[in-house]
Protein backbone atom coordinates (compact mmCIF):
# COMPACT_ATOMS: atom_id res chain seq x y z
CA UNK A 1 0.00 0.00 0.00
CA UNK A 2 1.00 3.37 -0.54
CA UNK A 3 2.04 5.92 1.72
CA UNK A 4 -1.17 8.03 3.14
CA UNK A 5 1.09 9.89 5.49
CA UNK A 6 1.26 13.84 5.25
CA UNK A 7 4.07 16.17 6.53
CA UNK A 8 3.56 17.33 10.27
CA UNK A 9 5.69 20.77 11.31
CA UNK A 10 5.92 22.45 14.15
CA UNK A 11 7.44 25.67 14.28
CA UNK A 12 8.37 27.33 17.92
CA UNK A 13 6.04 25.96 19.68
CA UNK A 14 5.81 28.07 23.78
CA UNK A 15 2.89 27.18 25.52
CA UNK A 16 2.56 28.22 29.15
CA UNK A 17 -0.17 27.67 31.34
CA UNK A 18 -1.52 29.92 34.70
CA UNK A 19 -1.10 29.09 37.55
CA UNK A 20 -2.84 31.06 40.41
CA UNK A 21 -0.71 34.29 39.07
CA UNK A 22 2.30 32.73 38.11
CA UNK A 23 2.69 31.50 34.41
CA UNK A 24 4.09 27.91 34.06
CA UNK A 25 6.19 27.29 31.04
CA UNK A 26 5.51 24.05 29.88
CA UNK A 27 6.60 24.11 26.26
CA UNK A 28 9.68 26.38 25.25
CA UNK A 29 10.29 26.98 21.56
CA UNK A 30 9.59 23.54 20.11
CA UNK A 31 10.28 22.83 16.28
CA UNK A 32 9.96 19.05 14.96
CA UNK A 33 8.81 17.28 12.18
CA UNK A 34 7.33 13.94 10.81
CA UNK A 35 7.80 13.81 7.27
CA UNK A 36 5.52 11.99 5.03
CA UNK A 37 5.41 7.91 6.15
CA UNK A 38 7.50 8.39 8.88
CA UNK A 39 7.30 7.12 12.47
CA UNK A 40 8.78 9.94 14.57
CA UNK A 41 8.87 9.04 18.95
CA UNK A 42 9.13 11.63 21.47
CA UNK A 43 10.47 10.24 24.33
CA UNK A 44 10.89 12.52 28.16
CA UNK A 45 10.10 12.31 31.56
CA UNK A 46 7.34 12.17 32.77
CA UNK A 47 5.26 15.70 33.21
CA UNK A 48 7.31 17.07 30.40
CA UNK A 49 4.45 18.58 28.55
CA UNK A 50 4.06 15.67 26.04
CA UNK A 51 0.51 15.47 26.36
CA UNK A 52 0.50 19.10 25.84
CA UNK A 53 1.87 19.19 22.59
CA UNK A 54 -0.63 16.46 21.21
CA UNK A 55 -3.34 18.60 22.70
CA UNK A 56 -2.07 21.44 20.26
CA UNK A 57 -1.68 19.26 17.51
CA UNK A 58 -5.37 18.00 17.75
CA UNK A 59 -6.60 21.59 17.94
CA UNK A 60 -7.99 21.02 21.48
CA UNK A 61 -5.68 24.20 23.12
CA UNK A 62 -3.57 27.31 20.74
CA UNK A 63 -0.57 27.37 21.72
CA UNK A 64 0.79 30.84 22.86
CA UNK A 65 3.64 31.50 19.85
CA UNK A 66 4.07 29.11 16.94
CA UNK A 67 2.51 27.61 14.13
CA UNK A 68 1.71 23.70 13.27
CA UNK A 69 1.63 22.77 9.43
CA UNK A 70 0.11 20.00 8.17
CA UNK A 71 1.51 19.69 3.99
CA UNK A 72 2.87 23.03 4.57
CA UNK A 73 -0.71 25.00 5.72
CA UNK A 74 -1.23 26.49 8.39
CA UNK A 75 -3.82 24.24 10.33
CA UNK A 76 -2.49 25.65 13.96
CA UNK A 77 -6.05 25.48 16.40
CA UNK A 78 -7.56 23.36 13.62
CA UNK A 79 -9.17 20.24 15.22
CA UNK A 80 -10.07 16.84 13.06
CA UNK A 81 -7.20 16.57 10.71
CA UNK A 82 -5.38 13.68 13.28
CA UNK A 83 -6.63 10.29 14.61
CA UNK A 84 -5.57 9.46 18.00
CA UNK A 85 -4.56 6.63 20.07
CA UNK A 86 -4.57 7.60 23.72
CA UNK A 87 -3.04 5.91 27.20
CA UNK A 88 -6.06 3.88 27.68
CA UNK A 89 -7.92 2.36 25.08
CA UNK A 90 -10.77 4.35 25.80
CA UNK A 91 -12.83 2.35 23.73
CA UNK A 92 -16.91 3.12 24.29
CA UNK A 93 -18.54 0.75 26.96
CA UNK A 94 -21.59 0.41 25.51
CA UNK A 95 -20.51 -0.30 21.59
CA UNK A 96 -19.23 -3.76 20.37
CA UNK A 97 -16.18 -4.24 19.42
CA UNK A 98 -16.80 -3.63 15.40
CA UNK A 99 -19.00 -0.69 16.59
CA UNK A 100 -16.34 0.80 18.48
CA UNK A 101 -14.40 1.35 14.89
CA UNK A 102 -17.30 1.35 12.71
CA UNK A 103 -18.38 4.56 14.64
CA UNK A 104 -15.03 6.74 14.34
CA UNK A 105 -14.77 5.82 10.47
CA UNK A 106 -18.26 7.46 9.86
CA UNK A 107 -16.99 9.98 12.05
CA UNK A 108 -14.14 10.51 9.14
CA UNK A 109 -17.36 10.66 6.03
CA UNK A 110 -17.58 6.45 5.64
CA UNK A 111 -20.54 5.13 4.96
CA UNK A 112 -22.07 3.35 7.75
CA UNK A 113 -22.82 0.14 5.77
CA UNK A 114 -19.14 0.52 4.45
CA UNK A 115 -17.40 1.05 8.14
CA UNK A 116 -19.28 -2.05 8.91
CA UNK A 117 -17.44 -3.91 6.35
CA UNK A 118 -14.73 -2.59 7.11
CA UNK A 119 -14.43 -3.03 10.81
CA UNK A 120 -15.71 -6.82 10.15
CA UNK A 121 -13.17 -7.21 7.61
CA UNK A 122 -10.04 -5.45 9.21
CA UNK A 123 -11.08 -7.33 13.06
CA UNK A 124 -11.24 -10.25 11.03
CA UNK A 125 -7.34 -9.95 9.43
CA UNK A 126 -6.16 -9.27 13.14
CA UNK A 127 -7.80 -12.45 14.58
CA UNK A 128 -10.27 -10.92 16.56
CA UNK A 129 -13.02 -11.89 14.16
CA UNK A 130 -14.52 -13.76 17.39
CA UNK A 131 -15.16 -11.21 19.49
CA UNK A 132 -16.16 -8.46 16.97
CA UNK A 133 -19.63 -8.82 18.53
CA UNK A 134 -18.89 -8.18 22.23
CA UNK A 135 -18.41 -5.72 24.37
CA UNK A 136 -15.52 -4.29 25.33
CA UNK A 137 -15.27 -5.39 28.42
CA UNK A 138 -14.76 -8.95 27.80
CA UNK A 139 -11.14 -8.42 25.73
CA UNK A 140 -8.18 -8.76 27.39
CA UNK A 141 -5.87 -5.19 27.70
CA UNK A 142 -3.74 -6.23 25.12
CA UNK A 143 -6.63 -6.90 22.88
CA UNK A 144 -8.48 -3.35 23.94
CA UNK A 145 -5.28 -1.80 22.76
CA UNK A 146 -5.42 -3.53 19.83
CA UNK A 147 -9.13 -2.81 18.89
CA UNK A 148 -7.73 0.71 19.63
CA UNK A 149 -4.89 1.09 17.32
CA UNK A 150 -7.41 -0.26 14.46
CA UNK A 151 -9.61 2.00 15.26
CA UNK A 152 -6.70 5.30 15.05
CA UNK A 153 -5.35 3.29 11.83
CA UNK A 154 -8.65 3.03 9.68
CA UNK A 155 -9.70 6.67 10.46
CA UNK A 156 -8.06 8.01 7.23
CA UNK A 157 -6.24 11.24 8.96
CA UNK A 158 -3.15 12.62 7.61
CA UNK A 159 -1.17 11.99 11.21
CA UNK A 160 -1.68 9.42 13.87
CA UNK A 161 -0.77 10.07 17.46
CA UNK A 162 -0.09 7.44 19.84
CA UNK A 163 0.44 8.47 23.29
CA UNK A 164 1.90 5.95 25.35
CA UNK A 165 -0.14 3.74 24.08
CA UNK A 166 1.06 0.62 26.07
CA UNK A 167 2.18 1.89 29.14
CA UNK A 168 -0.93 0.28 31.13
CA UNK A 169 0.54 -3.12 29.75
CA UNK A 170 2.63 -5.77 31.12
CA UNK A 171 6.38 -6.03 29.76
CA UNK A 172 5.26 -9.23 27.45
CA UNK A 173 2.02 -8.13 25.98
CA UNK A 174 3.62 -5.03 25.34
CA UNK A 175 6.78 -6.44 23.47
CA UNK A 176 4.08 -8.54 21.82
CA UNK A 177 1.84 -5.52 20.55
CA UNK A 178 5.29 -3.50 19.45
CA UNK A 179 6.19 -6.38 16.70
CA UNK A 180 2.13 -6.27 16.25
CA UNK A 181 1.86 -2.40 15.73
CA UNK A 182 5.18 -2.52 13.56
CA UNK A 183 3.71 -5.26 11.52
CA UNK A 184 0.36 -3.13 10.51
CA UNK A 185 2.41 0.20 10.36
CA UNK A 186 4.93 -0.95 8.05
CA UNK A 187 2.06 -2.54 5.69
CA UNK A 188 0.68 1.16 5.30
CA UNK A 189 3.27 3.97 6.09
CA UNK A 190 1.17 6.58 7.40
CA UNK A 191 2.88 9.38 9.27
CA UNK A 192 2.91 9.05 13.31
CA UNK A 193 3.79 10.38 15.84
CA UNK A 194 4.35 8.41 19.14
CA UNK A 195 4.94 9.06 22.67
CA UNK A 196 6.57 6.95 25.35
CA UNK A 197 8.61 6.46 28.73
CA UNK A 198 10.66 3.45 27.17
CA UNK A 199 13.99 3.95 25.35
CA UNK A 200 14.09 0.45 24.06
CA UNK A 201 10.40 1.01 22.13
CA UNK A 202 11.55 4.26 20.72
CA UNK A 203 14.59 2.50 19.22
CA UNK A 204 12.42 -0.44 18.54
CA UNK A 205 9.86 1.59 16.71
CA UNK A 206 10.59 4.91 14.56
CA UNK A 207 12.69 6.53 12.40
CA UNK A 208 13.51 9.33 14.44
CA UNK A 209 13.12 10.11 17.71
CA UNK A 210 12.91 13.55 19.96
CA UNK A 211 14.43 13.78 23.20
CA UNK A 212 12.36 16.14 25.43
CA UNK A 213 13.68 17.87 29.05
CA UNK A 214 11.49 17.82 31.98
CA UNK A 215 9.34 21.49 32.44
CA UNK A 216 9.40 23.11 30.17
CA UNK A 217 10.34 21.18 27.71
CA UNK A 218 12.79 21.85 24.89
CA UNK A 219 14.56 19.10 22.56
CA UNK A 220 17.19 17.91 24.03
CA UNK A 221 18.42 16.21 20.90
CA UNK A 222 17.19 14.30 17.47
CA UNK A 223 18.58 10.84 17.60
CA UNK A 224 18.09 9.10 13.80
CA UNK A 225 17.36 5.67 14.78
CA UNK A 226 19.93 3.82 11.79
CA UNK A 227 18.11 0.46 11.59
CA UNK A 228 16.23 -0.87 8.86
CA UNK A 229 12.93 -1.66 7.50
CA UNK A 230 10.96 -4.16 8.16
CA UNK A 231 13.20 -4.40 11.93
CA UNK A 232 13.99 -7.42 12.85
CA UNK A 233 12.67 -8.66 16.19
CA UNK A 234 16.21 -8.95 17.33
CA UNK A 235 17.01 -5.45 16.46
CA UNK A 236 17.79 -4.97 20.63
CA UNK A 237 20.83 -6.63 20.13
CA UNK A 238 22.62 -5.10 17.98
CA UNK A 239 25.56 -2.88 19.65
CA UNK A 240 24.21 -0.01 17.65
CA UNK A 241 20.76 -0.21 19.88
CA UNK A 242 22.79 -0.42 22.80
CA UNK A 243 25.07 2.22 22.03
CA UNK A 244 21.82 4.55 21.14
CA UNK A 245 20.04 3.35 24.33
CA UNK A 246 22.93 4.67 26.51
CA UNK A 247 22.57 7.53 24.75
CA UNK A 248 19.11 8.26 25.14
CA UNK A 249 19.53 7.32 28.83
CA UNK A 250 22.38 9.55 29.41
CA UNK A 251 20.29 12.54 28.06
CA UNK A 252 17.30 11.61 30.21
CA UNK A 253 19.37 11.15 33.14
CA UNK A 254 21.62 14.26 33.04
CA UNK A 255 18.02 16.80 33.94
CA UNK B 1 -66.32 -2.74 35.07
CA UNK B 2 -63.44 -2.09 37.67
CA UNK B 3 -61.80 -3.65 34.66
CA UNK B 4 -62.43 -0.59 32.48
CA UNK B 5 -61.83 1.57 35.42
CA UNK B 6 -58.29 0.07 35.75
CA UNK B 7 -57.62 -0.14 32.00
CA UNK B 8 -58.45 3.76 32.17
CA UNK B 9 -55.66 4.36 34.75
CA UNK B 10 -52.98 2.15 33.25
CA UNK B 11 -53.56 4.34 30.02
CA UNK B 12 -53.38 7.81 31.42
CA UNK B 13 -50.35 6.68 33.92
CA UNK B 14 -48.30 5.25 30.80
CA UNK B 15 -49.12 8.58 28.43
CA UNK B 16 -48.39 10.68 31.36
CA UNK B 17 -45.15 8.69 32.32
CA UNK B 18 -43.79 8.47 28.58
CA UNK B 19 -44.93 12.36 28.13
CA UNK B 20 -42.70 13.19 31.16
CA UNK B 21 -39.91 10.72 30.00
CA UNK B 22 -39.45 12.74 26.72
CA UNK B 23 -39.87 16.19 28.28
CA UNK B 24 -37.18 15.09 31.23
CA UNK B 25 -35.02 14.25 28.26
CA UNK B 26 -35.64 17.74 26.44
CA UNK B 27 -35.36 19.53 29.40
CA UNK B 28 -32.20 17.58 31.00
CA UNK B 29 -30.08 18.33 27.54
CA UNK B 30 -31.17 21.95 27.07
CA UNK B 31 -29.92 22.72 30.53
CA UNK B 32 -26.51 20.62 30.25
CA UNK B 33 -25.94 21.83 26.40
CA UNK B 34 -26.64 25.60 27.88
CA UNK B 35 -25.26 25.53 31.25
CA UNK B 36 -27.07 29.21 31.75
CA UNK B 37 -30.18 27.77 31.55
CA UNK B 38 -29.49 25.59 34.53
CA UNK B 39 -29.49 29.13 35.86
CA UNK B 40 -32.26 30.78 35.11
CA UNK B 41 -34.45 27.45 35.33
CA UNK B 42 -33.19 25.69 38.59
CA UNK B 43 -36.46 27.94 41.17
CA UNK B 44 -38.73 27.24 38.38
CA UNK B 45 -37.74 23.28 38.45
CA UNK B 46 -37.80 23.22 42.47
CA UNK B 47 -41.18 25.29 42.45
CA UNK B 48 -42.79 23.07 39.94
CA UNK B 49 -42.02 19.98 42.55
CA UNK B 50 -43.27 22.38 45.65
CA UNK B 51 -46.75 23.08 44.88
CA UNK B 52 -49.05 20.32 45.79
CA UNK B 53 -51.11 18.27 42.99
CA UNK B 54 -54.27 18.75 45.42
CA UNK B 55 -54.09 22.70 45.09
CA UNK B 56 -52.76 22.09 41.61
CA UNK B 57 -55.05 20.04 40.20
CA UNK B 58 -58.54 21.91 40.39
CA UNK B 59 -56.55 25.10 38.94
CA UNK B 60 -55.75 23.05 36.17
CA UNK B 61 -59.36 21.51 36.01
CA UNK B 62 -60.48 24.99 35.42
CA UNK B 63 -57.94 26.23 32.91
CA UNK B 64 -58.20 22.83 30.82
CA UNK B 65 -61.80 21.23 31.98
CA UNK B 66 -62.02 17.46 32.82
CA UNK B 67 -60.49 16.08 29.77
CA UNK B 68 -57.02 14.37 29.71
CA UNK B 69 -55.09 17.68 29.26
CA UNK B 70 -54.93 18.44 33.29
CA UNK B 71 -54.61 15.24 34.22
CA UNK B 72 -51.40 14.84 31.98
CA UNK B 73 -49.86 17.88 32.71
CA UNK B 74 -50.18 16.99 36.61
CA UNK B 75 -48.38 13.54 35.35
CA UNK B 76 -45.97 15.17 33.37
CA UNK B 77 -44.64 17.90 36.56
CA UNK B 78 -44.92 14.83 38.93
CA UNK B 79 -42.68 12.21 36.28
CA UNK B 80 -40.63 14.68 34.59
CA UNK B 81 -38.46 15.80 37.24
CA UNK B 82 -36.62 12.72 38.50
CA UNK B 83 -35.94 11.34 35.62
CA UNK B 84 -34.21 14.99 34.18
CA UNK B 85 -32.49 15.40 37.22
CA UNK B 86 -31.18 11.89 36.79
CA UNK B 87 -30.23 12.46 33.58
CA UNK B 88 -28.88 15.70 33.91
CA UNK B 89 -26.84 14.30 36.63
CA UNK B 90 -25.46 11.52 33.83
CA UNK B 91 -24.60 13.77 31.36
CA UNK B 92 -21.96 15.44 33.71
CA UNK B 93 -20.31 11.88 34.51
CA UNK B 94 -19.27 10.77 31.06
CA UNK B 95 -15.50 9.35 31.76
CA UNK B 96 -13.18 11.93 30.83
CA UNK B 97 -10.20 9.80 28.66
CA UNK B 98 -13.61 9.09 26.24
CA UNK B 99 -14.24 13.32 26.29
CA UNK B 100 -10.53 13.97 25.23
CA UNK B 101 -10.62 11.28 22.65
CA UNK B 102 -13.80 12.66 21.18
CA UNK B 103 -12.14 16.13 21.45
CA UNK B 104 -8.70 14.97 19.97
CA UNK B 105 -10.21 13.03 16.89
CA UNK B 106 -12.44 16.45 16.56
CA UNK B 107 -15.80 15.47 17.32
CA UNK B 108 -18.34 18.07 17.32
CA UNK B 109 -20.52 19.54 20.60
CA UNK B 110 -23.53 17.17 19.31
CA UNK B 111 -21.09 14.26 18.39
CA UNK B 112 -19.86 14.42 22.22
CA UNK B 113 -23.78 14.77 22.99
CA UNK B 114 -25.35 11.72 20.61
CA UNK B 115 -22.01 9.29 20.78
CA UNK B 116 -21.19 10.23 24.86
CA UNK B 117 -22.92 11.84 27.32
CA UNK B 118 -25.98 10.13 25.92
CA UNK B 119 -25.49 6.85 25.95
CA UNK B 120 -23.46 7.28 29.82
CA UNK B 121 -26.79 9.06 30.93
CA UNK B 122 -28.68 5.95 30.17
CA UNK B 123 -28.05 4.37 33.64
CA UNK B 124 -28.49 7.36 35.61
CA UNK B 125 -32.29 8.07 32.82
CA UNK B 126 -33.15 4.36 34.32
CA UNK B 127 -32.81 5.22 38.10
CA UNK B 128 -35.29 8.34 37.48
CA UNK B 129 -37.35 6.65 35.68
CA UNK B 130 -38.09 4.42 37.94
CA UNK B 131 -38.88 6.66 40.51
CA UNK B 132 -40.82 8.08 38.19
CA UNK B 133 -42.77 4.92 37.38
CA UNK B 134 -43.07 4.19 41.26
CA UNK B 135 -45.00 7.66 41.73
CA UNK B 136 -47.27 7.73 38.45
CA UNK B 137 -49.87 5.64 39.39
CA UNK B 138 -51.05 6.98 42.43
CA UNK B 139 -50.97 10.58 41.04
CA UNK B 140 -53.01 9.31 38.18
CA UNK B 141 -55.12 8.16 40.92
CA UNK B 142 -54.94 11.86 42.84
CA UNK B 143 -56.05 13.78 39.43
CA UNK B 144 -59.17 11.58 38.84
CA UNK B 145 -60.59 11.63 42.26
CA UNK B 146 -60.18 15.48 41.45
CA UNK B 147 -62.39 15.50 38.18
CA UNK B 148 -63.13 12.54 35.97
CA UNK B 149 -65.75 10.10 34.96
CA UNK B 150 -63.56 6.73 34.38
CA UNK B 151 -60.32 5.47 36.37
CA UNK B 152 -59.69 3.68 39.42
CA UNK B 153 -59.67 7.21 41.22
CA UNK B 154 -63.16 7.82 40.42
CA UNK B 155 -64.01 3.96 41.48
CA UNK B 156 -62.63 4.66 44.37
CA UNK B 157 -64.08 8.16 45.04
CA UNK B 158 -67.47 6.42 44.02
CA UNK B 159 -67.00 3.80 46.55
CA UNK B 160 -65.73 5.59 49.23
CA UNK B 161 -68.59 8.52 49.72
CA UNK B 162 -70.89 4.86 49.63
CA UNK B 163 -68.58 3.97 52.50
CA UNK B 164 -68.12 0.77 50.58
CA UNK B 165 -65.08 -0.75 52.41
CA UNK B 166 -64.62 -3.73 50.08
CA UNK B 167 -64.92 -1.26 46.98
CA UNK B 168 -62.09 1.09 48.55
CA UNK B 169 -59.77 -2.17 49.38
CA UNK B 170 -60.56 -3.47 45.83
CA UNK B 171 -59.03 0.18 44.45
CA UNK B 172 -56.27 -0.32 46.46
CA UNK B 173 -55.04 -4.14 45.34
CA UNK B 174 -55.98 -2.52 41.91
CA UNK B 175 -53.62 0.80 42.89
CA UNK B 176 -50.48 -1.50 43.86
CA UNK B 177 -51.26 -3.82 40.77
CA UNK B 178 -50.48 -1.17 38.18
CA UNK B 179 -47.73 -0.05 40.60
CA UNK B 180 -45.87 -3.15 40.20
CA UNK B 181 -46.72 -3.54 36.67
CA UNK B 182 -44.64 -0.02 35.83
CA UNK B 183 -41.86 -1.05 37.93
CA UNK B 184 -41.62 -4.04 36.91
CA UNK B 185 -41.64 -3.05 32.98
CA UNK B 186 -38.84 -0.35 33.81
CA UNK B 187 -36.65 -2.74 35.33
CA UNK B 188 -37.06 -5.07 32.60
CA UNK B 189 -36.43 -2.87 29.86
CA UNK B 190 -33.09 -1.78 31.71
CA UNK B 191 -31.74 -4.96 31.21
CA UNK B 192 -33.09 -5.19 28.30
CA UNK B 193 -31.23 -1.35 26.78
CA UNK B 194 -28.19 -1.35 29.29
CA UNK B 195 -26.86 -4.74 28.48
CA UNK B 196 -23.07 -3.73 28.11
CA UNK B 197 -21.84 -3.84 31.92
CA UNK B 198 -20.14 -6.61 33.18
CA UNK B 199 -22.89 -9.66 34.51
CA UNK B 200 -21.13 -10.11 37.75
CA UNK B 201 -18.16 -9.02 39.88
CA UNK B 202 -16.22 -12.08 39.01
CA UNK B 203 -16.31 -10.90 35.13
CA UNK B 204 -11.87 -10.61 34.02
CA UNK B 205 -11.73 -6.39 33.36
CA UNK B 206 -8.40 -6.90 31.32
CA UNK B 207 -5.10 -5.13 32.47
CA UNK B 208 -6.30 -1.72 30.80
CA UNK B 209 -7.50 -0.24 34.14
Amino acid sequence: MRSVGSKLELIGINKAYRRGKEQVPVLNNIHLQVHAGEFVTLIGPSGSGKSTLFRLIGGVERPDQGRILVDGNDVTGQRGLISYMPQQAALFPWLSVEDNISSALVTTGTTKVEAKQQAANWLERIHLGGVAKEYPHVLSGGMQMRVSFLRALLMRRNVMCLDEPFAALDALTRADMQRWLLDLWEADRRSVLFVTHSIEEALMLSDRIYVLSSAPATILREIVVPFERPRRADVWKDPAFVQLRLEVLGLLGSK
Amino acid sequence: MLGTHMLATFYLALIGLALGLIIGIIVAILIHVVPYLREAFAPLLVLSQNVPLIALGPLLMIWFGFGWTPKLILLVLVCFFPIALSILMGLGQAEPQLREYLGMIGASRWERLKRLEFPASLTYLFSGLRIAATYVVSSAIVAEWLGANKGIGFYLKLKFNGFDQPGVFGSIVCVVTLSFLFYYAVVIAERLIIRWRPRSEGDWKGASS
